[in-house]
């Protein structure tokens, strides 16, 4: 919201070109009682002020946003404090953040990659520039990618799909997804890299599994959370869906799962980083593949990945109760790890989410394992906690390289032991 | 069977006297007194490797070298009657800022009910002791120096990277999260720092250097950001001296990331682990 004004107001800026920002401040105020909303809907009718509500008043216990040009915010700040109307100051200095913006929009104009060639797996990407990469690598790849869109979210963007299959009908497929939690970005990164690379191996390490399967990839699970990292909050993990009678917004979508539903595991409050939202799949991000899978009736190996802590893990989450085919899939993700390990020495641990992780009810690869997928795992990637989310770009390739090494162990797995 | 007839009533005496976090609690028999080995994969041992290590971080390391948990090596639990769980744990390190090797630790943390967990670490340090100490003295010399304070915002940015000038503003960081941190960490709830939301260094009259910090610390396993404010004060060769108050990243209530300062008049909140 903020940078949608902040853009606006940069093109004013672009368009009128005399005003300028210097040593305005944005104000925030959240009033908490009706005399504080009253002191704040005052302030709405000093004209001379020059004051602009980037968020106008609308009750108790929503935020307020005033832009406070310098030469009121002396007698804007005393009118506040002499009323004992608390304050924040979100942004201290207005132009120096439209400077900001103005570079970074300049950087970002200049280099378009015109083929999945000079595409820079190198850098964090926008929603619109991975979308872009897609087309871009189905375009060049006819024969092998297609794209699908398997849904919509909560404010209808599209959900894609990539497939890749070398022709048959409904094959056997491997399912891959990144991004399901919006703030873990190296996944999506990933999953980028992994598109290129399944293209890359079509005829080579991947021939044998192409020959028989099909593979689908959703690089970005979460299209509104990952928008929203980019626009407001980097650390945004939930949907954006919004719900009357709560002013907070987003589910869980790791939590929104028909599997242990809204047992241990999860929160019931719609504020809460794990709330599991009103029933399962109320998600169109988790409706969308839920019905993708029970339609194609032929998925046999499920992989969804998440960051961070560097982990392997099976199912369940919901329960201590071992799955039937624990010993195999224990012996999998042995050997997965391994590999993974081989290429940079990195260290995975793995087990069953419960016993490794932590309790998880209502979570993806729960559900996809009662399904009937047996090879159903997830992934924890890089690191363990010394940059979390906030992953350094230089470590995306070999985190995607390491990775690639154990999802064709799962894969290859799969392929000779179809069920 | 006269060995479990006598170590049944301990653990009903056990259930009963402690809280049911039946949902969290993985089958050990909960005998008190004895040593049960952990897998060094189960997150307990994980958790509990890193409590001390937020210990150690705040009361020993430095900022120029603050330490990070490589691997757990070997743990192991025990009962304390009245008391709580007492973990045993032997990781390895590596340097926080610069992933190098950096030793192992050996360190016994008890959880307590209404306490911090109670700590004592030793490690053996992989590096140069004296050499960590000078980057720590010409360190704190160039902050004493500083005649226009010094600040900084979202360390690391969002793509991972920090300004090489910000290294060592954020081991300073990492030291004093890691007091508030070790403070919060219980059994069943851990931290680790997500990020620097932003550092403003506060001049002052006497020797020390001083920072008024706001970090936003990721809950496990809520996967809660909590924006810590913190006020640090270090006098170097004394405990690193810190005043902090947190509260949940208020997601649901703005669009924004939170970033807070100025006259707000809040009030102190203490973050709960409410699984």
């Amino acid at each position: 919201m903020r940078a949608l004004l902040l853009l606006a107001a940069l093109g004013a800026v672009a368009a009128a070109t005399t005003e300028n920002f210097v040593g305005h401040q944005v104000l925030r105020i959240v009033p908490s009682s009706d005399a504080e909303l009253q002191k704040v809907q005052e302030l709405q009718e000093l004209e001379h002020l020059q004051l602009d509500f980037w968020l106008s008043p609308r009750g108790l216990g929503n935020p307020v946003d005033i832009r406070v040009p310098f030469p009121s915010l002396q007698p804007v700040k005393a009118h506040l404090e002499a009323n004992g109307v608390p304050y924040s100051i979100m942004i201290e200095d207005v132009q120096a953040l439209v400077d900001l913006e103005q570079m970074q929009m300049l950087r970002r104009r200049r280099f378009v990659p015109l083929s999945t060639s000079t595409f820079d797996y190198t850098s964090y990407h926008t929603l619109e520039e991975i979308y872009a990469f897609m087309d871009l690598l189905v375009a060049e790849n006819p024969n092998l990618v297609s794209k699908l869109e398997i849904g919509r979210t909560t404010e209808n963007r599209p959900i894609y799909v990539l497939k890749f299959s070398k022709g048959g009908t409904n094959r056997p497929a491997i399912w891959i997804d990144t991004g399901i939690h919006s703030r873990e970005w190296v996944t999506q990164a990933s999953g980028i890299w992994f598109a290129k690379k399944i293209v890359q191996e079509q005829d080579e390490g991947l021939a044998n599994i192409l020959d028989q399967m099909d593979i689908f990839l959703e690089i970005v699970t979460n299209p509104d959370g990952f928008a929203f990292t980019h626009t407001s909050n980097r650390m945004w993990r939930k949907t954006r869906s919004k719900r009357s009678g709560s002013l907070c917004v987003g589910v869980d979508p790791n939590r929104n799962w028909d599997a242990g539903f809204g047992g241990s595991g999860a929160s019931s409050n719609p504020c809460s980083e794990t709330y599991h939202g009103p029933y399962a799949n109320s998600e169109p991000e988790v409706k969308a593949i839920v019905d993708f899978v029970k339609s194609h009736k032929n998925i046999k190996a499920f992989i969804s990945i998440h960051s961070y802590s560097q982990l392997l893990l099976y199912p369940y989450g919901y329960t201590t109760t071992a799955v039937p085919d624990k010993e195999e899939l224990h012996q999998v993700a042995k050997e997965a790890v391994a590999a993974l390990s081989s290429l940079y020495g990195t260290n995975y641990k793995y087990g069953s989410i419960i016993t490794t992780i932590y309790q998880a009810s209502g979570g993806t690869i729960d559900w996809t394992y009662n399904q009937g997928i047996k090879y159903s795992f997830t992934f924890e990637l890089r690191d363990t906690g010394r940059y979390g989310f906030l992953l350094p770009a230089s470590q995306i390739v070999p985190t995607a390289q390491e990775t690639w090494k154990a999802l064709e162990v799962i894969m290859a797995h799969t392929r000779g032991h179809l069920y | 069977m006269p060995g479990l007839r006598a170590a049944l009533p301990a653990a009903l005496l056990l259930l009963s006297s402690f809280p049911p976090a039946a949902a969290e609690r993985l089958p050990w028999p909960q005998v008190p007194g004895v040593m049960h080995p952990l897998n060094p994969s189960h997150r307990e041992a994980v958790w509990a490797a890193w409590t001390a290590l937020h210990y150690i971080n705040s009361h020993e390391a430095s900022p120029s070298r603050p330490l990070a948990l490589h691997k757990v090596v070997k743990a192991a639990a025990k009962m304390i009657p009245r008391l709580g769980w007492k973990y045993y744990v032997h990781c390895t390190t590596e340097g926080y800022i610069h992933g190098e090797n950096a030793g192992s630790c050996f360190a016994t943390v008890l959880y307590l009910k209404k306490s911090p967990p109670v700590v004592h670490g030793k490690c053996v340090h992989a590096q140069n002791k004296k050499q960590i100490q000078e980057e720590d003295h010409r360190f704190y010399e160039y902050l004493q120096h500083q005649k226009k304070p010094i600040t900084a915002n979202y360390i690391p940015d969002s793509n991972g990277n920090i300004a090489h000038d910000h290294l060592q503003l954020w081991g300073l960081a990492i030291v004093g999260s890691s007091y508030i941190m070790w403070k919060q960490s219980t059994e069943h709830t851990g931290y680790l720092l997500a990020q620097v939301s932003s550092v403003k260094q506060q001049i002052r009259k006497d020797n020390a250097v001083a920072f008024k910090f706001i970090v936003l610390l990721h809950e496990i396993p809520t996967q809660q950001m909590n924006v810590c404010h913190m006020y640090l004060v270090w006098t170097l060769g004394h405990p690193i001296r810190v005043k902090y108050s947190c509260a949940p990243d208020n997601h649901g209530l703005e669009d924004g990331s939170g970033q807070d300062s100025g006259s707000a008049a809040g009030t102190s909140h203490e973050t709960k682990g409410n699984f």
